[in-house]
């Protein structure tokens, strides 16, 4: 008797931990940028959700979206951006104006992947209302490579499991079916790209490159390209005897490459800075077999802008503003 | 204690949506669940918005003005410029009007503009050189854009026909605005605020609204200010701007007062409207560009060996 007693005693003190437990494991309680916990369900295509919301009760929706893509063209090869991204105050104004520009672009289909332990309500919902096709996938970086390999940290590459996820997903998505005619480009979140190289990209046979702007502290570093047409080397200050010293903004990879290399990927383990694209470039194509476009190299059509880090000096210790606000 | 497994997952399955190839479906899922060319019988909407070119007499013509800040020639001024055009070139019945810091209009933006494909009116108006920053001067010493804003203020009174109903919204290049801000402020009668994020040292700035009306106002810079707004956070209609000739940017306002000295005299602050939501939602943010570091460039034209001038950047 006294012995049931103890059991029951114990099971029913044990019960509410136990469930409390499982509960926080789920929603963790460590509050993100904007306040709340950010768990997504997963599995369920995006397709399903509409619908769900549309069958719910009609509240008022007005309609504020006057812009979508242009309609998905049949003859048109595919552009797969790929976009690690983290969250900061200014990842949801960065993707907002990013989503702008895209939605000029046809057959773009967008690969955002987010550096967190789970896809978080913020891109979610930007991705959902912003009427691009897209695929939304996350990875979070463990801390030890944040941190940095090296002591230094400029040399971190950042965005490289990323944007390996980005490629592993290709990778899969494709590995039963056709793959469709298109190209791959690595476009971070800050930078500034013209409608026009979205158009120059988009015939790639192989790897094509172009100038990008403000990197390596000139005004803009670019591929040497001979009076026949072909790369010869490049015109940078920094480092220009890389196998290819070129800005991740400054080229874009055929899909069939892609899949045609499984193995090629960018490289964490030993990676000098400035090296990250070489890492992934030197196993799908030598200089010789690169295609220059931007009239061989002349005109600049993306940009490496970055954006400043707002000082938020006024929240104070325990936040002024409303952390329920997203912003 | 039973130790309760704990899910393991490294990649999970991805949300995504891939359009089914070839034709245009009609269905809901293929457009943003805001939008969608049929609608089903039983929804609320208003009648649905059809694709670009949209027709315009579909609302209230209100067409929008915007004067940005383009600053004196800066590297980074054609990257904003473009990636401002893209999103302006989404909002309908939009017309950018564009005025440099110069004493003429430079070919660069020229082209850019012709080539957006967003009607423009492209002015200028140098800033007087002892007002003028220089190189050094943190941003904040000298207001700017008084000067530009002022010449296109000028233009919109002399140039417009009266009793056109329209909207100005002073935008600066390189904030980031989203698409829905257009359409909230598109409803202004007088003057309209809504929150701006990321500026005055906060997540966001923002009008406080009760009732309807604004009350006060939620930022920790500068609060006493009559109109503790930043420049982005307000659209004033046209048709009160020509009711009130008089008013304009002040050149000598304090640091953090150049809203203020246009909108004291037009408006009391219990005259506000409150848009976004009567301003809980953050449409628009005060985003900056880091200054491009071209140190490399200027050696190699101490070294006579800078970079083509002929490739515009």
């Amino acid at each position: 008797m006294l012995r049931r007693r103890n059991l029951l005693t114990t099971l029913l003190i044990a019960l509410p931990w136990a469930l409390l437990l499982t509960l926080w494991h789920q929603y963790p309680t460590t509050p993100l940028l904007n306040g709340t916990s950010a768990l997504r369900d997963e599995g369920l295509p995006s397709c399903v959700r509409q619908q769900q919301s549309i069958r719910a009760t009609p509240k008022v929706i007005q309609n504020y979206v006057y812009s979508r893509p242009p309609p998905w063209s049949d003859s048109l090869p595919t552009i797969f951006v790929i976009t690690p991204t983290y969250t900061r105050p200014v990842q949801k104004a960065e993707l907002t104006r990013l989503a702008n520009t895209f939605l000029h672009v046809q057959n773009l289909h967008w690969v955002v992947v987010e550096d967190s332990p789970r896809r978080t309500n913020l891109v979610s919902n930007l991705l959902e209302k912003a009427g691009l096709n897209f695929t939304h996938l996350n990875v979070e970086t463990p801390k030890s490579l944040k941190l940095g390999l090296s002591w230094i940290p400029s040399h971190t590459p950042r965005g490289t499991l990323q944007r390996n996820l980005g490629l592993h997903w290709l990778r899969d998505s494709f590995s039963n079916t056709a793959p469709p005619e298109g190209v791959v480009y690595f476009a971070d979140d800050d930078n500034t790209y013209s409608l026009e190289l979205f158009e120059e990209m988009r015939y790639t046979r192989r790897v094509s490159v172009w100038p990008v702007a403000f990197v390596g502290g000139l005004r803009y570093e670019s591929p040497k390209v001979s009076p026949a047409g072909k790369v010869v080397g490049w015109k940078t200050v920094f480092d220009p005897n890389r196998p290819f010293a070129i800005d991740m903004a400054g080229f874009a990879i055929s899909i069939k490459l892609i899949l045609e290399k499984p193995q090629a990927s960018f490289k964490l383990e030993g990676v000098k800075g400035g090296y990250q694209e070489t890492s992934l470039l030197k196993d799908l194509v030598t200089m010789d077999g690169l295609e220059p476009k931007a009239a061989n190299c002349t005109k600049v059509l993306v940009w490496h802008t970055r954006t400043e880090r707002p000082t938020l000096v006024n929240e104070g210790k325990r936040g002024f503003t409303d952390p329920r606000v997203e912003v | 204690m039973i130790p309760i497994p704990l899910p393991h997952y490294i990649f999970p399955s991805p949300r995504h949506f891939i359009p089914p190839p070839g034709h245009f479906t009609p269905f809901p899922c293929s457009f943003s669940p805001l939008f969608s060319p049929h609608p089903p019988h039983s929804s609320p909407h208003p009648p649905p918005i059809y694709p670009l070119p949209p027709p315009l007499h579909l609302y209230p013509p209100a067409n929008i003005f915007m004067p940005p800040l383009p600053a004196p020639p800066r590297p980074v001024q054609k990257a904003e410029l473009v990636r401002l055009s893209q999103t302006l070139l989404h909002v309908r019945a939009l017309h950018w009007v564009v005025v440099e810091d110069a004493p003429a209009p430079t070919a660069l933006v020229g082209g850019l503009l012709a080539a957006s494909g967003v009607p423009f009116t492209h002015l200028h108006a140098p800033t007087p050189p002892e007002i003028r920053r220089r190189p050094g001067d943190p941003p904040w010493l000298r207001p700017r854009g008084v000067e530009q804003r002022n010449r296109a203020l000028q233009w919109l009174r002399d140039t417009r026909p009266p009793g056109e109903a329209a909207v100005v919204y002073f935008a600066d290049d390189d904030n980031t605005y989203s698409l829905r801000l257009f359409e909230e402020m598109r409803s202004t009668r007088g003057v309209s605020v809504w929150p701006v994020g990321l500026v005055g040292g906060l997540r966001f700035e923002r009008p406080l609204v009760a009732g309807g009306r604004v009350v006060g106002f939620h930022t920790a810079w500068k609060p006493e200010r009559p109109f503790p707004l930043d420049m982005a956070g307000f659209a004033v209609a046209l048709p009160l701007l020509r009711a009130r000739p008089a008013a304009r940017f002040d050149p000598a306002a304090e640091r953090g007062y150049l809203e203020s000295s246009l909108l004291g005299g037009l408006v009391t602050p219990a005259q506000l409207e409150p848009k976004a939501d009567n301003c809980t939602q953050v449409l628009v943010w005060h985003t900056r560009t880091e200054k491009p570091k071209l140190r490399q460039e200027e050696q190699l034209q101490r070294q006579g060996r800078g970079s083509d001038p002929r490739i515009e950047v």
